[in-house]
């Protein structure tokens, strides 16, 4: 029976000790370290920052997770935070996160303001990386004219043939955004019904699975990023995946107007950043053409800056297409709480 | 009660509280700012999210009821082929966690997805989708639910039919009824507290999901809150869904707490003789045979060869995996927070035990509440809580701030899985407890036992199998964790579950499968470890 | 001068809100006295062994142990530390060790007290052999309740309290049972109150017992003097024994005391109480205080007869319609049937006269 305690008090004493051995990995300080709050989950992000650090020195920390949620905790932690970068794939999160007063100046250095287009940075943040939100058809049915418009997928002609994504979802919130910077309110409402009214299912499933359902025969339209496409041409999602994909057609809208609607993903650095020196060091890095490079190979999205060819499997889609640099990105944050409202009102 | 005081009340008191501390600051921390959410919830979201959570609920409970309770007729009284082995089989549905069982569901019926392979596999060439059934976020929901959750009702219900005091269904005959009348006029009502137990897990589980719904773009009265505190900073809109949503809990965590006590009423603890199964022949035995197998192909083979196929498929994101650390981390978690929920659990059902205080009592039932509350909700008050703290305390005692010692750390995960599931590891030694007269341990005293001495020597040995049976189910908790994980983890930190997660947000579910697949393995082990206890027939 | 063993004074005990004992005052002078505590079920019995054990407080008085106040109004010594053992009615072993194991956690104890026996003695003086190895739950009530017994006997207490030791025992062991522990206590002077609903196991087991009734302890005496000189009408009651009947004081002076009754006639005796001349009290009349003579000219109905082996129970009926009862040893060849007419001796002479 003493033998059952003293096993017991044994058992105990290891688990504090455990335990305070991982509180000292776990805050174990590098003094040369920078870290990342990611919403952005890519591997291939992790690749480019052990890049970062063989030819730095400088660690890079990361912790991935849901958007808001990671906004939460840094805003909590407050000037305790031990985040510099905060990273997301949507413009208008950047924005919000900005107008809350939780990034500082410092990351369009003057170095990345002579690259980066005005309309993809702020003060407060730059864009890594360019994704355009397209139209997919299915060559077989349809055949799009060149001038074709987001505005024109609610053309009562398409009833039922269209698919896209949910409302909650931040790309289409970004989307309906710059709809309603453009057109206004009203006429949203109106396109938005439209487009419930054309919807050939309910939404359901993510930009891929829209891709999955014109190659399908489902609808003839759908409206996702461009890099989902290439993503299923890649095979990096099997033979069968990389089949479908061909069997669809992509299609920059708006050439005759403002421009296919862009997206960026992007970074800021925090207001208590402890390690600002090395964010600015890190956001440069990632906009130097070598990680310019490795981006757009892994992710397919558009790269930022000039001088480096977005991957062929994207690029055979054509890169002279006319981008929206109109609706400053800025604004799709301001305008999301709207497109979500319209979205809903309209049973999307 | 001043005479009474001692260590073991203190402890007693003080666990719950501090469980119970987030949980109060949800609410709590509601009374301050306010936004605009509610408006646009009103009109458009509000009645729409509470009709999601009621109809995965309502289907969740109505498949899980069906599965877990038919599988459990077969298995406890009668013999077919393969009863053996579906015996212990189905409870390995356990080890697939609702969110990976969404992923493999998806991938398998999208369009050219695995279905897809298969058919032009053996059929060559065509165009197949149209012939796939395709079905929605919230049907997709529910199936994932209740496949991964069947098994509670499944556990219970046949323990329930186990332990029965006589062959319900020789009484039947006796009485002059049908199989069939037997089963719906005595066997099932006769196991109707064990089912209400086991169906209420299943609806607070089903309440508090965040990773399947998520996945499926399904707005619930979970990823309302979440969206109201989170996205919109509209503080009296998620106070307002959390006290519906605590209305829910609060009702189910009342039936269950009845339902324990009506469970515990009908299983007599001395003279139980296993029943003598009967034999099913023909076509009836076909069917039981069908059913079970069906069920645990649904439920356990599908979502494994899932992943194994994609894991097979894809043999290059294998290489992405750091296997080791992942192993370590998540082992690390199940130690530690395994570790000190049963330590605080057993000093605080004893405490409650010396003291026999009201308060105290009514506090640990309060905070074993939090098992209720949706992790993700509870990660996040956490989060407030301590930061909240930590300024309050630099601001009055100009303390140094703490908060990086709780948040972002193997600490504050830990701290956070204690709160969620102290309720699993309370209930579970207190379960043991009850089984142990208060006289055994006056006796103890009268025999000279110091109350520390009485726990060592009496309780814990006796509660040996009651300890591995509340270490493997948080275990298996916390191998499956994924919304707390996610935003309180260290930095470079990955457990299977947020690696899967990562990979299913970059749409990369072929590299979930590798993950997922170590995680299903080390929580089957798990359930293999305890099956024999769970399926004790004694 | 020594301190008394166990004193309780002025003790109040609590069962529950409606049940308690109130104001009991009860001294064990010396080592090795055995009391035994008589009363009801559901009188709180149970309440003032728990007390005294130290598993319930003490809600006013004091409780002093060799000198040592180990309960008061706000002084509870822990169980643990007042060497005080008990056996309680229900199962109370330790399920996870067998019979063999439970018995020898008592003699863990460390203290000085001597005892002679080893737990392989006791197994056979409790008739326990063949369920060593076995486990609680494997036992009868009463096995279980003599293994109790022998741990809290090894673990050598200063104080045994034992609640209802016998309860579950079968007769034809009970007697045996009662005999051999009464022995060893006594062998090893061990102090030692037992609570029992039984009177007879009471006044064999007791050196002094105590009688509870309705919220208190209503005489507290060497069990002859309790069962021939009870102190009130309702420890007389409690008893149970025989009935009350209506007589007037005849004379008190001389050292027999004369008394009257209208059918029986002239009870002559010894008063317990005493009584003014020609007041009517009541006289306990119990089975044994009436002698059987056919010869007698004293005759009474027969109302009902009852076989108790050794006895016959005969009620018989007085004029006054109160029914008597009476023993007649069960060899008697003559037996009376009912409504037949029975005589009793005279004159009357019962040593104790029992009045209210």
């Amino acid at each position: 029976m003493e033998k059952t305690m003293n096993k017991l008090i044994r058992v105990i004493g290891l688990g504090i000790v455990g335990l305070f051995s991982t509180l000292l990995v776990a805050n174990s300080v590098f003094a040369n370290e920078v870290n990342v709050f990611s919403a952005r989950h890519y591997d291939s992000d992790v690749q480019l920052y052990e890049k970062f650090t063989a030819k730095t020195g400088i660690k890079v920390n990361v912790v991935s997770g849901k958007d808001k949620a990671l906004q939460k905790r840094i805003k909590e932690e407050g000037k305790d935070s031990k985040a510099d970068i905060y990273i997301t794939a949507d413009a208008g999160r950047l924005g919000a996160f900005q107008a809350e007063g939780m990034f500082q100046k410092g990351a369009s250095s003057a170095a990345l303001k002579k690259v980066v287009p005005a309309n993809f940075r702020s003060p407060y943040w730059v864009g890594i990386a360019k994704r355009a939100r397209i139209i997919y058809y299915n060559p077989k049915t349809v055949n799009p004219s060149w001038n074709m418009s987001y505005e024109d997928l609610a053309d009562p002609k398409y009833k039922g043939r269209v698919v896209i994504r949910k409302s909650s979802n931040i790309y289409n919130q970004s989307l309906v955004a710059s709809l309603i910077k453009n057109n206004g309110e009203k006429k949203t409402a109106a396109w938005a019904k439209g487009m419930v009214n054309n919807f050939a299912r309910k939404p359901t499933g993510n930009d891929r699975a829209q891709i999955l359902a014109v190659a399908a025969g489902e609808a003839d339209w759908a409206v996702a990023n461009t890099y989902y496409l290439a993503l299923m041409l890649s095979g990096k999602k099997g033979a069968e995946q990389q089949a479908a994909a061909k069997k669809v057609m992509p299609f920059f809208p708006n050439q005759d107007g403002r421009g296919t609607h862009m997206n960026i993903s992007g970074g800021g650095i925090l207001k208590h950043a402890p390690n600002k020196a090395n964010a600015v060091k890190l956001l440069e890095f990632l906009l130097t053409p070598e990680a310019q490079q490795h981006i757009v190979n892994n992710t397919f999205e558009y790269p930022m800056i000039p001088g480096v060819e977005a991957n062929k499997l994207i690029a055979q889609f054509g890169l002279d297409f006319k981008q929206d640099l109109k609706t400053k990105v800025s604004n799709y944050g301001k305008l999301q709480a709207k497109a979500l409202k319209v979205m809903n009102e309209a049973g999307w | 009660m001043i005479k009474r005081i001692n260590f073991w009340v203190i402890f007693a008191f003080l666990v719950p509280l501090l469980v119970a501390i987030p949980i109060f600051t949800v609410f709590l921390s509601f009374f301050d700012t306010t936004g605009n959410y509610l408006d646009l919830l009103k009109d458009t979201f509000l009645l729409k999210y509470l009709s999601n959570s009621f109809l995965i609920l309502l289907g969740v409970l109505s498949l899980t009821f069906i599965f877990g309770v038919t599988s459990a007729y077969f298995v406890s009284f009668y013999k077919f082929p393969g009863v053996n082995f579906f015996k212990w089989a189905l409870i390995l549905s356990f080890a697939v966690p609702a969110y990976i069982y969404a992923y493999s569901l998806v991938a398998f019926f999208e369009n050219y997805g695995t279905a897809f392979s298969i058919l032009t596999y053996l059929f060559g060439e065509g165009d197949y989708n149209k012939n796939i059934p395709k079905f929605d976020g919230l049907i997709g929901s529910m199936f994932s639910i209740s496949f991964s959750l069947f098994g509670y009702v499944y556990v219970l219900t046949r323990a329930s039919f186990v332990f029965q005091s006589h062959n319900l269904i020789e009484v039947g005959k006796n009485l002059g009824l049908s199989s069939y009348e037997s089963f719906f006029k005595i066997i099932l009502p006769s196991a109707r507290p064990a089912i209400v137990v086991g169906l209420s897990l299943v609806a607070m589980e089903t309440l508090s999901d965040f990773g399947t719904v998520d996945f499926f773009s399904i707005s619930t009265l979970t990823t309302a809150i979440y969206n109201a505190w989170i996205s919109f900073d509209d503080l009296t809109t998620a106070n307002q869904l959390s006290f519906v949503l605590l209305f829910f809990i609060l009702l189910l965590f009342i039936l269950e707490n009845l339902s324990r006590k009506g469970a515990k009423y009908h299983q007599n603890s001395k003279g139980n003789k296993p029943i003598p199964k009967i034999q099913l022949v023909g076509g009836k035995s076909i069917l039981a045979t069908c059913f079970c197998s069906i069920l645990f192909f649904c439920s356990f083979v599908f979502p494994v060869s899932q992943m194994t196929y994609w894991t097979i498929k894809f043999p290059k994101y294998f290489q992405d995996i750091n296997f080791w650390s992942l192993n370590m981390n998540t082992l690390l978690l199940v130690f530690l927070s395994s570790l000190f929920l049963i330590i605080f659990s057993f000093m605080t059902n004893y405490g409650n035990r010396v003291s026999k205080n009201k308060l105290i009592s009514y506090l640990s039932t309060f905070s074993v509440s939090g098992y209720a509350l949706p992790g993700i909700i509870l990660a996040v008050a956490f989060i407030t809580f301590i930061s909240w703290f930590s300024d309050f305390l630099s601001s009055i005692f100009g303390f140094n701030s703490f908060k990086n010692v709780f948040i972002g750390s193997v600490v504050g995960l830990v701290i956070a899985y204690f709160v969620r599931f102290f309720s699993l590891s309370y209930n579970g030694i207190k379960s043991g407890y009850s089984k142990i007269n208060n006289s055994i341990d006056e006796n103890a005293y009268l025999l000279g036992y110091s109350k520390l001495k009485t726990f060592s020597t009496i309780h814990l040995p006796y509660l040996k199998t009651n300890i591995l049976l509340v270490g493997v189910l948080i275990a298996l908790e916390i191998i499956k964790e994924l919304p707390i994980t996610l935003i309180l983890r260290p930095f470079n930190f990955e457990t299977f579950a947020t690696k899967a997660y990562s990979y299913a947000a970059q749409d990369l579910l072929e590299a979930a499968a590798f993950p997922s697949l170590c995680l299903i393995i080390w929580a089957s082990i798990f359930i293999l470890f305890i099956s024999k206890y769970i399926l004790s027939e004694k | 001068m020594n301190p008394n063993f166990l004193e309780i004074k002025n003790a109040t005990f609590v069962a529950s809100e409606k049940n308690k004992i109130n104001n009991v005052s009860l001294t064990i002078k010396e080592k090795g006295e055995i009391v035994c505590l008589l009363g009801p079920s559901g009188v709180g019995k149970t309440t003032i062994l728990r007390t005294i054990a130290g598993l319930q407080e003490l809600k006013s008085g004091q409780i002093n142990l060799k000198g040592k106040t180990i309960s008061s109004e706000n002084f509870n010594l822990e169980p643990e530390k007042r060497n005080i053992a008990m056996c309680f009615q229900d199962n109370s072993l330790f399920p996870h060790f067998n019979v063999m194991e439970n018995i020898n956690i008592g003699a863990k104890r460390k203290n000085g007290s001597k005892f002679n026996y080893s737990d392989k003695d006791l197994i056979k003086i409790l008739h326990l052999d063949g369920v060593q190895e076995k486990y609680p739950h494997q036992i009868s009530s009463g096995e279980a309740q003599r293994v109790s017994l022998a741990r809290s006997l090894l673990s050598r207490p200063d104080l045994l309290l034992l609640d209802e030791p016998f309860a579950n025992i079968d007769t034809s062991l009970k007697e045996e049972l009662q005999k051999k522990i009464k022995d060893i206590l006594k062998e090893f002077n061990i102090t030692t109150i037992i609570v029992t609903h039984d009177s007879y196991e009471a006044f064999f087991m007791g050196d002094k017992c105590g009688i509870l009734l309705d919220q208190s302890l209503k005489q507290y005496d060497e069990p002859y003097n309790i069962h021939h000189e009870p102190n009130s009408l309702e420890v007389a009651k409690f008893l149970n024994r025989g009935v009350f009947v209506d007589v007037k004081v005849v004379e008190t002076d001389c050292a027999v005391h004369s008394l009257s009754h209208p059918t029986l006639g002239e009870i002559r005796g010894k008063l317990v109480n005493n009584f003014p001349v020609g007041t009517t009290v009541k006289l306990l009349l119990q089975p044994e205080d009436l002698r059987h003579d056919d010869q007698s000219k004293l005759k009474l109905e027969v109302i009902d007869r009852k076989f108790r082996g050794t006895n016959f129970i005969y009620t018989l009926k007085t004029s006054s319609d109160e029914k008597i009862p009476v023993f007649v040893h069960s060899h008697h060849i003559h037996q009376h049937e009912k409504s037949e007419k029975f005589g009793i001796k005279t004159p009357i002479f019962i040593d104790h006269l029992v009045c209210f």
